[in-house]
């Protein structure tokens, strides 16, 4: 009993008629064989087949039962992200509100921080000695003017020693 | 076979479910709370809410005190896997080199204490640095401290806290339970990487209300300032100042001298720079209170304004056979407004003595001498004043000049502000707002008629008038005023004598007409000519009421130059009267010294005449002689004090005003 390949190589063989043919001319390729594999002498055809003609009749069991499925799949996606969703944002949000307490608290903190600087820099002690470095006095009572804001004239005035 | 097969298989589901099934039930309801505990403990924090303590503010809202979050980095010595390598490492993290630490952790641990505190006020990158490390026993905490952003200013009236933040002292103390606050607690469910994700308040934080003064803080600086000057300058061993005003009682400023920096430890446990002179320490008050008996002379008695007093030329005869001789040749006849303005103690004493001692105990009550003020200060004193049964023979008299009775500064800015009040008592007040509340001032009170009021008001002008014992020193430029000095010997306790060394005092208002502010200035402890009240504390009122009359814009009521007032030298007799000691001890009187100096020893340059000469010359002229001038303004000289020909008192200086 001969083996496929045994059997496929004696069917290439060359016949007596082929061998009488001059070698130089070269075989027509069949348009339905494929390319070869290599190391191996199988040799596959692909023939093509036209079902254009055919007609699929419309199934309407199929078609239900695919939307059935397409529906239970939609509300079991919409079933889960209904569970899951708010717990997701809950925790997004949680996270979102302790870093937003956190950040209050430090905007807190640094604002009251500030406050005391500021209460430290207007100290009248250290205006005082501000004021004495830049030889400012009080001013006399014959000495202080009203000014007008908006006036062109309108100016800061020092009284020096 | 294949049923076997399956048979066997769901059996073994069935095992397998029901393996499952017991360890959720073991998981779930067996040991629930077990595992939940321990599932809180990892995801779990507890977290402190800050409950600041209230905030201080003077009465224009400038904050005074106020507290400021701070982590504290703390272990348990007890716990400490090894001290040299726990030691090593803080000291690294928290930039401690050479700090010790080893030896005071050591120390720590051998006194098996569980508790101490590496470092407090850690910086934030301190923080991240120490929360990074990989260890359990170090710790966190979140605490706050207390701060006083102005330093020593208002350090007496503010107090302090001590280390867990509770009032020890002043208004910290007296009004602890409203300013402290409970911090709360929250529980903060936290992922793996410690970030929160949901809290929950398990303790609600309660922070503390904030207080308003009346304090206001430019004047109370500037009273501070003048007291500390006027201190030193006359060498006094402490001294206070309590400016007030009269209608509503708010105290605009309470200074005591020497002061101290609230946020600075006390440095010991009794430390004497800590009292409060203004409200604690009492002290006789001497010729001040002198108001006191004439007030009640006008109310009680047919005396008046006018009314000729014997002041018996310095000698006053007293039941039991004692005789007493006014210091400096004494006066003869005086109406009972020259008694206030020469500050006569015979003159008091008759004055005292036709009031009677019923009516002049009655009175020094109703000024509200020997009682609490009320003021929410820890540690004020009621003063002294003996109970009429226990009066001595010769208390009446004391009492009417200012002796055998003790009263603090405060009590005398109260009794001056009922003058000033047209005889309504008014309460200090120290708290203008609690929180969003307004604490009303309390509902006066009617001591004297108005009358009497404006009457007293006239007679204390005098004092400050050519001739009065704060002449010139408490007339103010542009406004009037008024007051009474006060020079006050101190009683030594281990001789049991009055000593040289004085109460110098003085308590003025102004302007007259509608009083604004009431201040008084006690120096404790100054010596020589230049202690006396009129001398001492009088400058120190001028001053001060000048700038706080700016500082609330009080409109002028006088021309600018009073010094143009000034005439006649003051005559020789004129005394504001030391306080004597009647008691059993010598009589002071006879050494007692008065406010003016006396008639032989005011001796000194005499001020040459300055007029029309420019300011070249004049400091010329001055330094010729060796006199101190104080030039104002540009030009020639105008106007000069004290006017030219007068004696110029021990460390008196000329004042000239150069106009164009």
């Amino acid at each position: 009993m001969a083996t496929l390949p045994a059997f496929l190589r004696r069917m290439e063989a060359p016949g007596p008629e082929a061998v009488a043919k001059p070698a130089h001319i070269r075989a027509e390729r069949d348009p339905y064989q494929l390319r070869t594999l290599p190391q191996d002498r199988v040799f596959f055809f692909c023939k093509k087949i036209d079902n254009s003609r055919l007609v699929r009749e419309p199934d309407p069991q199929a078609r239900k039962a695919c939307w059935s499925a397409i529906g239970v799949a939609s509300l079991a996606v919409a079933l889960l992200a209904g569970v899951l969703i708010p717990g997701a944002a809950s925790r997004i949000s949680g996270y979102r509100l302790e870093s937003l307490r956190a950040e209050e608290r430090r905007l807190t903190d640094e604002r009251r921080s500030l406050e005391l600087q500021e209460a430290e820099l207007l100290s009248p002690q250290r205006l005082n000695a501000l004021a004495h470095n830049q030889n400012l006095v009080t001013p006399r009572s014959d000495q202080v003017f009203h000014l007008e804001s908006g006036r062109p004239n309108a100016a800061v005035a020092m009284v020096k020693k | 076979m294949v049923e076997r097969r399956l048979i066997v298989l769901v059996v073994a589901i069935v095992l397998w479910s029901a393996a499952v099934i017991e360890k959720l039930a073991a998981l779930q309801l067996v040991h629930h709370q077990e595992y939940a505990q321990k599932a809180r403990a990892h995801q779990e924090v507890v977290r402190t809410l800050p409950a600041p303590r209230g905030t201080i503010f003077d009465r224009s809202g400038h904050p005074l005190a106020m507290s400021l979050p701070i982590e504290s980095v703390t272990v348990n010595p007890m716990k400490l896997p090894d001290l040299g390598v726990a030691a090593d490492l803080l000291e690294q993290v928290l930039h401690m080199r050479g700090s010790g630490l080893y030896e005071k952790l050591k120390q720590a641990h051998d006194n098996n204490r569980g508790y101490f505190v590496v470092k407090h006020q850690v910086t934030p990158e301190e923080a991240v640095n120490v929360r990074t490390l990989p260890v359990d026993w170090i710790k966190i905490e979140n605490t706050s401290q207390r701060h006083y952003p102005k330093g020593p200013l208002a350090a007496h009236v503010l107090g302090g806290v001590d280390f867990s933040e509770r009032g020890n002292a002043g208004v910290e103390k007296a009004l602890d339970g409203m300013l402290h606050g409970e911090p709360g607690q929250e529980m903060l469910l936290t992922d793996v990487k410690r970030r929160g994700i949901e809290s929950r308040q398990a303790t609600e934080p309660k922070p503390g209300t904030s207080i308003w003064l009346t304090i206001n803080e430019q004047v109370q600086f500037e009273a501070e300032q003048r007291l500390a000057a006027a201190v030193v300058k006359n060498n006094a061993t402490s001294g206070s100042v309590v400016v007030m005003i009269p209608q509503t009682g708010d105290i605009l400023a309470l200074a005591s001298y020497p002061a101290f920096d609230p946020n600075d430890p006390p440095e010991m446990e009794k430390d004497p720079k800590r009292e409060d002179h203004a409200t604690s320490v009492p002290f006789e008050p001497g010729s001040v209170f002198k108001v006191i008996t004439l007030s009640a002379a006008l109310e009680t008695t047919r005396l008046g304004p006018e009314t000729p007093i014997d002041c018996g030329n310095g000698i006053l005869n007293l039941p039991g056979g004692r005789t007493i001789h006014e210091a400096h040749g004494g006066f003869g006849i005086l109406s009972m407004a020259e008694v206030l303005k020469h500050s006569s103690n015979i003159g008091a004493i008759r004055v005292g003595a036709t009031v009677g001692k019923q009516n002049m105990y009655d009175y020094v009550r109703r000024f509200g001498f020997a009682q609490l003020t009320g003021i929410p200060l820890p540690g004020e004193s009621r003063g002294k004043l003996r109970k009429l049964p226990d009066w001595r023979g010769t208390s009446l008299a004391s009492i009417s000049m200012g002796s055998e009775v003790s009263v603090t500064t405060i009590q005398i800015a109260q009794a001056i502000s009922v003058i000033a009040n047209g005889g309504l008592l008014v309460k200090p007040r120290l708290v203008l707002k609690q929180g969003n509340q307004t604490v009303p001032p309390q509902q006066p009170v009617r001591v004297i008629k108005p009358e009497t009021a404006f009457t007293m008001r006239q007679m204390m002008e005098g004092v400050v008038m050519p001739g009065g014992t704060a002449y010139p020193e408490a007339r103010l430029d542009g406004y009037s005023s008024a007051g009474k000095t006060g020079s006050a010997q101190i009683f030594d306790t281990d001789t049991k004598r009055y000593t040289h060394t004085y109460n110098g005092s003085f308590a003025g208002m102004a302007p007259l007409t509608n009083p604004a502010i009431v201040v008084v200035v006690t120096l404790n402890g100054t010596h020589g000519d230049l202690g006396y009240g009129g001398r001492a504390a009088a400058p120190v009122f001028h001053t001060l009421a000048m700038e706080a009359l700016r500082i609330m814009e009080v409109p002028r009521d006088l021309p600018d130059d009073p010094v143009q007032t000034a005439t006649a030298p003051k005559p020789d007799t004129e005394s504001d009267v030391a306080i004597a000691g009647l008691d059993d001890g010598p009589n002071i009187l006879q050494d007692a010294d008065d406010d003016e100096k006396p008639a032989g020893a005011v001796r000194g340059p005499t001020v040459p005449n300055f007029k029309g000469m420019t300011m070249r010359d004049v400091l010329a002229e001055a330094a010729s002689r060796g006199l101190t001038v104080l030039p104002n303004g540009s030009g020639i000289a105008r106007v000069q004090d004290p006017p030219a020909g007068s004696v110029l008192r021990e460390g008196e200086r000329i004042r000239v005003r150069f106009a164009r």
